[in-house]
């Protein structure tokens, strides 16, 4: 952290000479360098990943959304609330993709209060409509950090001690209007080992920083949309555990699955999750079945509301092998190394490689175009050479 | 008018052309169904495809027992190859797109069978592999397809042979992504039920079904896997089999209903252990979650 702070502000280092990066070729065009600088931005994103780290796998996350009345602002269209909101959306989706097992909450601050929109739960569906819902009321007063990251608080606290506690905020006001001293609030948050990242929509806040800085955080103020979509990206795949994530076996149901039918002779029954409900939602015959106290449920992930056992299906977990099991780096190869006269195909879309240079997996030394390259990294974790033979098939674990 | 609203679908036929299973097949004297039948019903399948829109395509990858191989469309070099190599061959009257694609789909299923004698053969199959391969070749179509137009990828995977337990992942991996990018994986089968399949179509959203009698193979391949999955919901379609997704414990590979999970690694054992054995993790104890109740009555009586 120190040296970030050593860096200083922007307007005080050297005016930076973009133009100069762009060489004309021998033709005196713009267009290899325009294209070396497109496949560089490609690659950049595979090669930040960190591996060998332990990570945070089961995830306790807080989104807390700005409501004040600088969220009305349209520098983002149409508005900053709006814009937000409609990234947030694909945000969860994102978050729960690929962190399965992992839970979620919303809480938004206008007013000089902090209020709790949804608690903390594996249902994206739930969590998007309450967003949705938030489009229609309007941004009010000043915003109070300190009553948010207090409120989140009292929910991460309880959480228990081998899963990561997470706030993340989108703040676009440029002030806070406090009950109390904050810098009380961030020392309980360094104690509890609650992890706090914010996204500005404005511009560099002290306190902001600071809150970041010391709880392990990430603080980032956006440039514009685009930019702030992949700010928000980065939030998705699980950080690094803290030093002092204990770690634990959990124990978990795999409930059955009956789907109904005449032949089984079940009879239709109410699911724990609509049974407040005055619809006849989830009154069927099909549904998962706890093993423990054989409570039904309609959806997974869910922890049992009678018995408390957390039930999830075993392709829940497989999503998340790929964080564990990750692809190694292939090897950058320029064309030039093969014959100049031969054609060369990606092996696995069959293309013929028009690029500069291909992509060799160190394993099975299959050659693939820089496209499927990044498909295959950032989607499909997996190796379409190695996965189809029998020496290369399987992975190693890489833990530390 | 057509432009704004043309649709296209491309179907990525996966076959499993395990040399084992089928070896053993023409050697019962009585085969139920050959290799080259086999072959001959999805050409029948793919033609019929191609037919039902001029933008419809078709790819066919072969899933062997140690490697995956591309079988159609060929790698098309950028300049121009002399597609009328096989000139001399009677044209009759055959669309000339279904003769090329059958032809190369014969050749291609000639050399692989011929090529391959020496190898170890193997019970299973790894159809991942071929898999990844459709998904990869799907992400290259999505890309090139022509503007306004809205294409529809599926995949169908023909498989007789047995499941290869080691390929769990990278084939969940493979179905997380089709999922993600709508693509639908139908399994037909052939001869030994497949968990992981089972799984895959389930996910996905296709339709898999173990056909009863593989004579008439063909039949069922236009019966249940040619309409495109939007007409399917008005069809009455073989029942959805029960789907197994109880996790195997990875100590014993059983399969269970309550086991522990490490929060590290996310390894699934069926009995407490203090060290996990994937990730070297020691643990801590937890009291049971009944001995803190417990703590917590005691002051009130």
């Amino acid at each position: 952290m120190a040296d970030d702070d050593d860096k200083g502000y922007r307007w005080e280092t050297e005016y930076e000479k973009t133009w100069e990066v762009l060489q004309e070729d021998a033709e005196g065009s713009l267009q290899t360098s325009i294209d070396d600088m497109l496949h560089k931005a490609k690659r950049r994103k595979l090669l930040e990943k960190i591996t060998n780290v332990r990570l945070g796998m089961m995830r306790h996350l807080f989104i807390i959304i700005d409501m004040s009345v600088s969220m009305g602002d349209q520098d983002l269209k149409p508005t900053r609330l709006i814009c937000s909101l409609k990234l947030l959306e694909s945000f969860i989706e994102e978050y729960f993709d690929q962190n399965p097992i992992s839970q979620l909450g919303i809480i938004v601050t206008k007013n000089k209060r902090a209020e709790k929109i949804t608690e903390l739960g594996g249902n994206p569906r739930r969590h998007i409509s309450a967003l949705q819902k938030l489009k229609e009321r309007a941004c009010q007063g000043e915003p109070s950090l300190q009553n948010s990251l207090e409120l989140a608080l009292q929910t991460l606290r309880h959480m228990p001690s081998h899963a990561s506690r997470e706030i993340l905020t989108i703040y676009g006001s440029l002030t806070t209007c406090d009950p109390g001293d904050i810098v009380e609030t961030l020392k309980i948050l360094k104690d509890a080992h609650v992890r706090c990242s914010m996204v500005g929509l404005a511009a560099e806040v002290r306190i902001c920083k600071k809150i970041c800085s010391d709880t392990h955080g990430k603080y980032t103020v956006i440039l514009d949309e685009s930019h702030f979509k992949d700010l928000l990206n980065q939030h998705t795949s699980p950080p690094p555990a803290m030093m002092n994530t204990e770690s634990s076996l959990i124990r978990m149901g795999f409930p059955h699955q009956n789907l109904g039918g005449d032949r089984t002779g079940h009879k239709p029954s109410m699911c724990m999750c609509h049974l407040d409900s005055k619809t006849v939602e989830g009154f069927s015959t099909t549904g998962y079945f706890c093993p423990q106290c054989k409570s039904k449920y309609c959806e997974l992930p869910v922890e049992c509301k009678s018995c408390g056992l957390t039930l999830v299906s075993a392709p829940h977990l497989a999503r998340s092998y790929h964080h564990l099991f990750p692809l190694d780096q292939s090897k950058e190869v320029p064309i030039t190394d093969f014959d100049p006269g031969q054609h060369i195909f990606c092996s696995a879309c069959q293309i013929e490689i028009q690029e500069q240079s291909v992509y060799q997996c160190k394993k099975c030394k299959c050659i693939y175009c820089i496209d499927c390259d990044i498909f295959i990294h950032e989607t499909l974790h997996s190796c379409p050479g190695c996965s189809s033979s029998r020496q290369t098939q399987t992975a190693e674990a890489v833990f530390v | 008018m057509a432009d704004s609203t043309s649709t296209c679908s491309l179907v990525v036929i996966i076959l499993d052309t395990n040399p084992a299973w089928w070896g053993r097949q023409s050697n019962h004297g009585n085969p139920k169904l050959s290799l080259s039948k086999c072959v001959d019903s999805l050409m029948t399948f793919a033609n019929s495809h191609l037919m039902m829109n001029h933008l419809n395509k078709i790819a066919f990858i072969a899933a062997h027992s140690n490697f995956s191989h591309f079988m159609y469309p060929k790698r098309q070099q950028r300049e121009v190859t002399d597609i009328d190599t096989n000139i001399g061959e009677i044209n009759d009257g055959k669309y000339e797109l279904f003769d090329r694609m059958n032809n190369q789909i014969k050749d291609e299923i000639k050399s692989l069978v011929l090529k391959n004698m020496e190898v170890e053969f193997e019970n299973d199959s790894l159809i991942a592999g071929a898999l990844s391969m459709a998904l990869c070749y799907i992400h290259r179509m999505e890309k090139e397809k022509p503007i306004g137009v809205k294409m529809t990828s599926r995949v169908l995977v023909v498989k007789a042979s047995e499941d290869n337990p080691a390929q769990y992942m990278n084939l969940m991996n493979t179905v997380f992504t089709a999922q993600k990018q709508n693509v639908v994986i139908d399994a037909c089968i052939l001869d030994n039920d497949s968990g992981l399949l089972q799984q895959a179509c389930d996910i996905t959203g296709g339709v898999y079904l173990k056909i009863p009698q593989p004579q008439g193979m063909l039949q069922y391949l236009l019966w249940v896997y040619l309409p495109d999955p939007s007409t399917r919901e008005q069809l009455t379609l073989p029942a959805r089999v029960q789907v197994d997704y109880r996790a195997a414990c990875f100590c014993h590979r059983n399969l269970i209903d309550i086991g522990y999970v490490c929060s590290v690694c996310l390894s699934i054992f069926c009995s407490f252990s203090p060290i996990c054995s994937t990730c070297q993790t020691t643990f801590k104890i937890i009291a049971p979650p009944k001995l803190t109740k417990k703590k917590s009555k005691k002051p009130t009586t």
